[in-house]
């Protein structure tokens, strides 16, 4: 049976339905597309209005160059690429202890970070505030990455799969005289670029998309990040739509390009985490 | 191992583990504790002010915005997680149609997701805003709204949970979407092909094969959609502020407000251990039932 003799027509009318709804998932983004390229204050009578030249790219440059959202995009991926950075290294440091180092009260330390898997962020942003503002986190850069890097999660994934690793390439650095900081450096991390790659994905659009955190933590225009910024931005503008879709698109681009980009590494991660969690 | 060895184990093991132990301890488990003991007190934004005993945990129980803003995370969730969860299985039975569209729809249904909820939530908030929005907009050029009637899209009460509920299966389906592709490309392509020796035609297989076989997947996404649904405030805080009228505030939202714009922490505090109860009876269910699929894939 060959894929050609299956064509039936209500196998044409599921596929023509399939389009039509991804038509409809992209709409809204192609319209907020459409709008960022649109002269501010043109008359629209019809929903057609929005689609239709003359065209400009200025929008671009005036918000890049002439507002805060570059500052934004700035703390944004700045924010990102820290907090990537030590979630990786530092998850990555401990679950290499809890998988290959054997020591007393690994096990006890084990299930305390498998607690953290319990605690639901959402609900514990008061205590966390106040213990953020004892320490004097509040508006700081500081005070935006680590608190989203003590989550337990990304560990717990990551001694899953060192557990997995070959001892004995591990046991070889010992008798060449290495420590364990080599056997981390020059065995452990070139061998999990898998999982790595997963992490820091995962770690960067958790640390891009973060509203709740950011919005309690930077009180300042100058510590914003690009999702707390937009909406104050948005606010001002409320008759046209033109100078906040751009901004929106200039924080929504970045996210697409990457996600068209590692596509397959982000559906095989999410569907990892997901299934295996 | 020799005790020297077992000494040097030892410093390299909590050396490794020290940086994230501290982070870890200082800000994912100690605000649990410190809220507990913030809940018993009356606290402003500049600290402590006064011991009050149970006092805020008996204030709620008789607070109607509080009440209220729990039975909306609740409305929330009992109305979108099914239709979210249905829309996610059509999606993914279209996403694994063996054509070429495949690669494409997968990556259309999915984009959405990737966006911050900033991002999503004031697309959203335009498309459903009258006259210039896109919404109204397009059932006037298709001529189901007469040009002279607009949609208040955002300021009635059932049309504004509509929008976010709109909004939110439009923003997150494709997650579960993804869960539901990975069941299906785990069901072995023999399964099929016997089906269809035996005469089952596409939809007797559907609904005899493949549903059931989707059974664990779905408890999965169901429970995970309450979880993710129960948390919900950005898109509604961006969207509707809560309103009309507090009439789409959820739980979240309430906290946020009692503690930031009221400067009450304490109250605030004694609140989150509501949502916080709600949430680790959810995930302790969910890593049940996960733990059951996990057993069950081994035999």
């Amino acid at each position: 049976m060959n894929s050609k003799a299956k064509k039936k027509p209500g196998s044409i009318v599921l596929s023509i339905i399939s389009v039509i709804l991804a038509a409809i998932f992209m709409t809204p983004i192609l319209w907020s597309l459409a709008v960022s390229f649109q002269k501010e204050g043109k008359q629209i009578n019809s929903i057609l209005d929005w689609f239709t030249p003359p065209y400009t790219f200025q929008n671009y440059p005036d918000l890049i160059l002439g507002s805060d959202v570059t500052k934004w995009l700035f703390n944004s991926v700045f924010i990102a690429v820290l907090t990537t950075v030590l979630t990786v290294i530092l998850s990555a440091m401990a679950a290499y202890a809890l998988a290959k180092i054997k020591f007393k009260g690994s096990n006890a330390l084990y299930f305390y970070f498998l607690l953290g898997l319990m605690v639901p962020g959402e609900a514990t942003i008061v205590p966390l505030f106040i213990t953020a503002n004892g320490l004097n986190l509040i508006d700081s850069y500081a005070g935006l990455v680590l608190p989203t890097i003590a989550g337990s999660m990304n560990l717990i994934i990551m001694v899953t799969f060192f557990k997995g690793l070959p001892n004995e390439l591990l046991e070889a650095v010992q008798i060449d005289g290495g420590g364990e900081l080599t056997a981390f450096f020059k065995v452990v991390l070139p061998l999990s670029k898998a999982v790595i790659s997963t992490v820091c994905i995962f770690a960067f659009i958790g640390s891009w998309n973060n509203y709740l955190w950011p919005l309690l933590c930077s009180m300042s225009s100058s510590k914003f990040t690009l999702p707390i910024g937009i909406p104050t931005f948005a606010g001002t503008y409320t008759v046209d739509y033109v100078k906040p879709m751009t901004a929106n698109m200039i924080a929504a681009v970045p996210v697409i390009l990457i996600y068209i980009l590692f596509e397959r590494q982000i559906v095989e991660g999410i569907t990892m985490s997901g299934v295996k969690g | 191992m020799s005790k020297k060895r077992k000494r040097k184990n030892l410093l390299a093991g909590l050396g490794f583990i020290l940086p994230f132990f501290i982070l870890y301890t200082v800000f994912t488990i100690w605000p649990v504790i410190q809220g507990v003991y913030v809940s018993l007190h009356k606290w402003s934004l500049m600290g402590k002010v006064k011991f009050v005993g149970l006092d805020n945990y008996i204030k709620f129980l008789g607070d109607k915005k509080f009440l209220d803003a729990l039975w909306h995370t609740t409305y929330f969730v009992l109305i979108t997680t099914p239709l979210l969860v249905i829309m996610a299985l059509i999606l993914a039975l279209f996403a694994n149609r063996p054509n070429k569209l495949k690669k494409g729809l997968r990556i259309c249904y999915y984009l959405p997701s990737v966006l911050s909820v900033s991002v999503a939530a004031f697309i959203a908030k335009y498309m459903f805003t009258p006259y210039r929005g896109f919404i109204n907009g397009f059932l006037h050029f298709i001529k189901v709204l007469p040009p002279d009637r607009e949609l208040q899209w955002l300021n009635e009460s059932g049309l504004a949970w509509s929008a976010i509920t709109a909004m939110t299966i439009w923003w997150t389906v494709g997650f579960s979407m993804l869960l539901y592709l990975s069941a299906l490309q785990d069901i072995s392509p023999q399964i099929y092909e016997a089906a269809s020796i035996d005469g089952a035609t596409k939809r007797q297989q559907l609904f005899s094969i493949v549903l059931p076989l989707l059974k664990p997947t779905t408890y999965l996404v169901v429970l995970l959609q309450v979880i993710a649904c129960f948390k919900v405030f950005g898109q509604i805080y961006m969207i509707t502020v809560g309103g009309p009228a507090g009439s789409t505030r959820p739980l979240i939202q309430y906290v946020y407000e009692t503690a930031f714009k009221k400067n009450n922490m304490g109250y605030a505090a004694a609140m989150s251990y509501v949502l916080f109860l709600i949430l680790v009876v959810l995930t302790i269910v969910q890593k049940t039932i996960e733990r059951k699929g996990a057993e069950a894939d081994e035999f």
